[in-house]
């Protein structure tokens, strides 16, 4: 039985470290593109390192575009963001798990429906909500639909709160809590995993969002980093080797990110599988 | 599991009844009060915009005038629109080949992955690189794959004595290549979702299966595959919606610096419904054409769901 065993973790290895080579390669690929002259980046045969590296075409990329104003409004939509799903989400899951209210159940069907219901057709309309509220061109519509609680940071939060024993509960009742005292002093710290998986989910969503900032900015200044750098390309004609800097550096932050918090982000990625 | 509040909450609920039906509880109130985000979610933006959108597509409208009713004039006119057909078209050649591909594969690593090998955080971690990026770094990556004069794919195919290709400026070959790019960026997610599913397999099931004398493919047949169907089936269903909406990817690496207009090319061979609609509603300002677009995607993807829950109790095997 060890021999099968043995050669079944040579053939998983083979696999995995392949396929990581083939996740990577695009990305080393694209690194040393960014620190090229544009003579060496367009040079055929081509030449993979760059000789010399040319770190100064970050340095220049950050001079020669607004990066920092796209950074800015990327970071305002985000922290926001997360802020709102935060406390919005873990609210409405905390009364859909712990409270009895009128129509509790029924309501609690209605998050499971729009569930299914595709955004496709809520777009034209929120585009013109959002323009009647005066709101086109602003960050605004970009994050204040996290304030009003996902359905998928209802879910995860709620099944946090369901597995608190109820004895918390009772014991804060007799201390004169109410139901909001209750949520907020005793249950939401209790859930700290839930909530740093929310944090993360909805700061890589922000951070990476590409439709509605299409749909909503329309002034350079206004432009999130995702937006911003795409609107670049064209208009560069000739320092493509900046261009890939730039997108890089947008890389970063959330790769920051990701490295301290990856265990919460496999979390949130594996309970969106199962039920 | 559960719900413990249900059991506390039962009794007395049952013995105030009366009292209950004409004034709110204490705990009601809250109940209500801290929902009320949700409230307002559902119906300002679901309830309203459902209506406002299904209205609209009835409508010419062109934001400037009030929408003005047609009946059904935006759907007789989509039938006879060539460009949606070839969108509908390129929309489900995308998801035939991306579901699937993606699936299996994440589906492969997932296995391989969960032989309790050294380094699997590393492993994972390579994965989910693509996973976090925006398509934005995903167009200036993947160009130095695709690139038409200096990527890598081109290097290695004339290296190999076989003639080069324009990736993405090929109106054979743009699908396909979107279709690999989005594998590679999504692979790592999905992988994840089908580990979990994984690790929740007995491994005396296993043991079970290998005292029967049962090889590594058997055993994958027979006890993983039916014990992991339930997850299969809820990632097919989840990237068979999202496939069919997908937009960002097609914008931005076709759209040449962002214009909705230029994106879907070359000639119209990557023209995906989502980007359609975009571009009728949000660049020619026809919101009702786009909006009759939308609730066609809307028709379309209900009845993929249904057929799949249908297909499902043949298929899913669910543990008692």
């Amino acid at each position: 039985m060890r021999n099968p065993n043995k050669k079944r973790r040579i053939v998983s290895y083979l696999i995995i470290i392949i396929s990581s080579c083939i996740m990577l390669t695009p990305f080393i690929t694209a690194a040393l593109n960014s620190l090229k002259s544009y003579k060496q980046y367009t040079a055929i045969p081509v030449e993979w390192i760059p000789n010399p590296f040319q770190w100064q075409n970050y340095v220049e990329v950050w001079k020669m575009t607004d990066l920092g104003t796209y950074g800015v409004n990327s970071l305002i939509v985000t922290v926001l963001s997360v802020a709102g799903a935060l406390l919005s989400c873990s609210m409405v899951a905390y009364a859909f798990a712990r409270l009895e209210f009128p129509f509790k159940n029924s309501l609690f069907i209605m998050v499971l429906g729009t569930l299914m219901i595709p955004p496709v057709v809520m777009i034209i309309p929120q585009f013109i909500i959002f323009k009647h509220m005066g709101f086109l061109d602003t960050l605004v519509p970009l994050w204040i639909l996290e304030w009003l609680a996902q359905p998928f940071g209802i879910f995860l939060m709620r099944q946090a709160f369901l597995s608190i024993p109820k004895e918390y509960e009772e014991a804060a009742k007799l201390d004169g809590c109410s139901p909001f005292q209750t949520y907020w002093r005793i249950f939401l710290p209790m859930c700290k995993p839930q909530l740093a998986t929310l944090t993360i989910f909805t700061f890589m969503t922000k951070w990476n969002e590409i439709m509605a900032p299409v749909i909503y900015l329309s002034s350079e200044e206004k432009f999130t980093l995702p937006i911003g750098v795409l609107s670049l390309q064209g208009a560069w004609f000739g320092k493509e080797q900046y261009l890939i800097a730039a997108a890089l550096m947008t890389l970063i932050p959330i790769l920051i990110v990701f490295l301290f918090t990856e265990k919460f982000f496999v979390k949130g990625a594996s309970s969106s599988g199962l039920k | 599991m559960a719900n413990p509040s249900k059991i506390e909450h039962n009794k007395p609920t049952q013995v105030t009844e009366p009292k209950n039906k004409k004034r709110l509880t204490h705990e009601g109130k809250w109940g209500l009060i801290m929902i009320s985000p949700y409230l307002i979610h559902f119906v300002v933006f679901i309830a309203f915009t459902l209506i406002a959108s299904f209205y609209f597509s009835l409508s010419k409208y062109d934001m400037l005038n009030a929408p003005e009713f047609i009946g059904i004039g935006n759907y007789t006119k989509l039938v006879n629109d060539q460009v949606f057909w070839q969108a509908l078209g390129n929309t489900v050649y995308f998801t035939v080949l991306f579901v699937p591909a993606q699936t299996i594969l994440a589906l492969i690593l997932a296995v391989a992955l969960n032989q309790q090998l050294k380094g699997l955080k590393l492993f994972r971690m390579a994965h989910f690189i693509p996973v976090i990026s925006s398509w934005t770094v995903v167009l200036y990556v993947a160009d130095a794959i695709f690139n038409p004069r200096f990527g890598l794919a081109n290097t290695i195919l004339s290296k190999i004595g076989m003639s080069q290709q324009q990736w993405l400026n090929d109106e054979m070959l743009v699908i396909p290549v979107l279709v690999v790019v989005a594998v590679w960026k999504g692979i790592g997610y999905m992988m994840v979702i089908f580990l979990a599913g994984l690790q929740n397999v007995p491994e005396d099931l296993y043991e079970a299966a290998e005292i029967e004398g049962a090889g590594v493919l058997k055993k994958f047949r027979h006890v993983t595959i039916p014990l992991i169907s339930g997850t299969t089936f809820l990632v097919l269903v989840l990237s068979t919606i999202t496939t069919f909406q997908a937009f960002e990817q097609i914008y931005v690496m076709t759209g040449n610096g962002g214009d909705i207009t230029a994106a879907g090319g070359p000639n119209n061979s990557s023209m995906v419904l989502m980007l359609y609609l975009f571009q009728q509603g949000f660049a020619f300002l026809k919101m009702g054409y786009a909006s009759a677009i939308a609730w066609v995607l809307f028709i379309i993807l209900f009845i993929i769901t249904l057929i799949q829950v249908k297909l499902q109790n043949k298929w899913v095997h669910y543990e008692k």
